[in-house]
């Protein structure tokens, strides 16, 4: 039987577990989600969730990869970065897991896991990643054994930005299908604010101004499309900036808002500009879930990491770049 | 012609003008962008490019001689700065030499800055550095003028972060000459800008 992990996701409002054998086939990938409040996520909330429903979730995954406990060679949790409440709550069951099973523990970064599963789909070697979702708005690279943030956003991440103007005009959570669905309606444009800074991005000027248009009476559908061309432009040119600074040769697109077909259409458009190769990682494998955290666990483990359960802390403000990416060739 | 080099917006092209080696620096269109956005941005960059390469020299930082522009096509003709990126050379410099450059390339940052102006995308892809080790600013379509402390601070946490993306293992060297240049030409006015830098980082980084 090949190794065979489980890898346990909470950093924010999703809890998820997945099974993912040695080879990289991903034998089961569940999760939950508690529903923001009015004002974003309630950290004890979401961590009250994921004590609870983890249990459930971890044994759906179970069965439906058709493992049972006793073959689990490997434990890997999202160490950080995240909301603090909920990373213990999760990290509580991977260690308890791990004691229980006599098997190791791995700490798993969780915005490199988003960069590890979609390297482990598309095939790709070194891309230059956008990873665009709830909480982050990123652009990372490979360079000296470390995964580095080359831009990023300057306030809110896109998908924040999305959900609130989502909220505004009265759409459920999450807002990003509800927007793409109008924005397809959209004819007009109306301008706004394009803020680019090196490879940063702001997006709160963006949000005040839609907020005021919408308040204007301009029409939801020409609202959102609006929105989603400037937003999606200006990621467009960061990555741009990213590619030409770096010359690496394959993008990767990921996190939440990746399922917006605009931005892969832009982004596909950036990647030919470039010779570069392109890939949108579908989107059970793009939302944050367990399958990331048992690959990255098993990459990790294979280069020899492994964490003692008393020194299994977590860590909230885990920067991507802090960790070294023993598993890869160095560039 | 064939492009001499694919920048982040832009094609470059290199030729002849009186005998003379100039760069054509044209940003092209972009079907993948909504034709508004995509034209806006062309035109007020090359504009701005334009205006900003001759403003910042008269601030004393060397820049290519602009030759002509054309709005409508969106291309600017330049000198050719016969040099590398300092992103390229960096690796092969001495340290003496290297600590040297990236004072200067300091000190470059803070006329702009005194001037009340920002580049707006300095990395070390956009400084050259010539046969005679003179530096040179490029890429100006990002500048802004009217530039308060905050845009000031972002340019710096940009020149910092480039410096730790991408040259990771000289970026304490390379950080300290930068800022002892800055510093060299703003003085108190210095430290406030670096504060705002450190701010600028840290909102960065919660996630
Ligand atoms: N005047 C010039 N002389 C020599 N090389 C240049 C000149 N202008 C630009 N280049 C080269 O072309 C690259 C891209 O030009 P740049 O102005 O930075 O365009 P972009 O905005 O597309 O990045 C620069 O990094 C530099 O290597
Ligand atoms: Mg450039």
């Amino acid at each position: 039987m090949p190794l065979i992990c489980l890898g346990l996701e909470g950093t924010a409002h999703s809890f998820g577990a997945g099974v993912v054998s040695g080879e990289g086939r991903v034998l089961s990938n569940c999760w939950d989600m508690v529903s923001p409040q009015e004002g974003g996520i309630h950290p004890r909330e979401a961590s009250r969730h994921h004590s609870d429903m983890g249990p459930d979730i971890i044994k759906k995954a179970l069965t439906e990869a058709g493992v049972a406990f006793r073959d689990i060679h490997l434990i890997a949790f999202s160490r950080g970065p995240g909301l603090g409440p909920c990373l213990r709550a999760t990290a509580t069951m991977a260690r308890s897991l791990a004691l229980k099973l006599g098997v190791p523990l791995v700490g798993v970064n969780h915005c490199v896991a988003h960069i590890e599963i979609g390297c482990l789909e598309s095939g790709f070697r070194d891309p230059v990643t956008v990873y665009v979702s709830g909480g982050n708005t990123q652009v990372i690279a490979f360079a000296g054994n470390r995964f580095r943030t080359f831009g990023e956003t300057l306030d809110i991440a896109i998908g924040n930005m999305l959900d609130v103007l989502g909220r505004i005009v009265g759409m459920r959570f999450p807002a990003g299908p509800g927007i793409e669905k109008e924005a397809e309606k959209g004819e007009n444009y109306h301008s706004l604010p394009y803020s680019v800074k090196g490879m940063d991005v702001s997006y709160s000027g963006m949000l005040t101004a839609a907020r005021r248009l919408y308040s204007e009476g301009v029409a939801l559908s020409d609202l959102c499309y609006s929105v989603q061309e400037t937003a999606f432009g200006m990621l467009a040119e960061v990555t741009e900036r990213a590619i030409a600074h770096t010359k690496k040769t394959e993008i990767l697109l990921t996190g939440g808002v990746a399922r917006n077909k605009r931005l892969g259409e832009i982004l596909t458009g950036v990647a030919n500009r470039h010779g570069a190769a392109f890939h949108t990682v579908s989107p059970p494998l793009a939302g944050d879930q367990g399958a990331m955290i048992a690959w990255t666990g098993i990459l990790q483990h294979s280069a020899g990491d492994k964490l003692d359960v008393a020194d299994s802390h977590v860590r909230p403000k885990w920067r991507t770049d802090e960790q070294d990416i023993t598993w890869r060739a160095s560039s | 012609m064939e492009p001499w080099a694919i920048g982040a917006e832009s094609t470059i092209f290199k030729t002849e003008q009186w005998g003379r080696p100039i760069i054509l620096k044209w940003r092209p269109e972009k079907p993948y962008l909504l034709k508004e956005i995509d034209e806006q941005l062309r035109r007020t960059r090359t504009s701005r490019e334009c205006k900003m390469l001759t403003y910042a020299r008269l601030l004393g930082v060397p820049t290519p001689a602009v030759h002509w522009t054309n709005l409508a096509s969106c291309t600017i003709a330049m000198d050719y700065i016969e040099g590398r990126q300092l992103k390229l050379m960096a690796g092969t410099l001495s340290r003496s030499l290297l600590h040297e450059l990236c004072y200067r390339f300091g000190q470059s940052i803070a006329l702009m800055h005194r001037g009340n102006v920002v580049h707006g995308d300095p990395t070390t892809s956009n400084v050259l550095i010539d046969g005679k080790s003179r530096l040179w600013m490029v890429d100006f379509g990002l500048a802004e003028w009217n530039a308060t402390l905050e845009m000031k601070g972002v340019d710096l946490h940009l020149i910092h972060r480039a410096l730790e993306t991408t040259h990771w293992d000289q970026q304490e060297d390379m950080l300290a000459g930068v800022l002892e240049g800055y510093m060299s030409l703003l003085g108190s006015d210095a430290e406030l800008a670096f504060s705002r830098m450190k701010s600028i980082r840290e909102r960065g980084r919660y996630h």
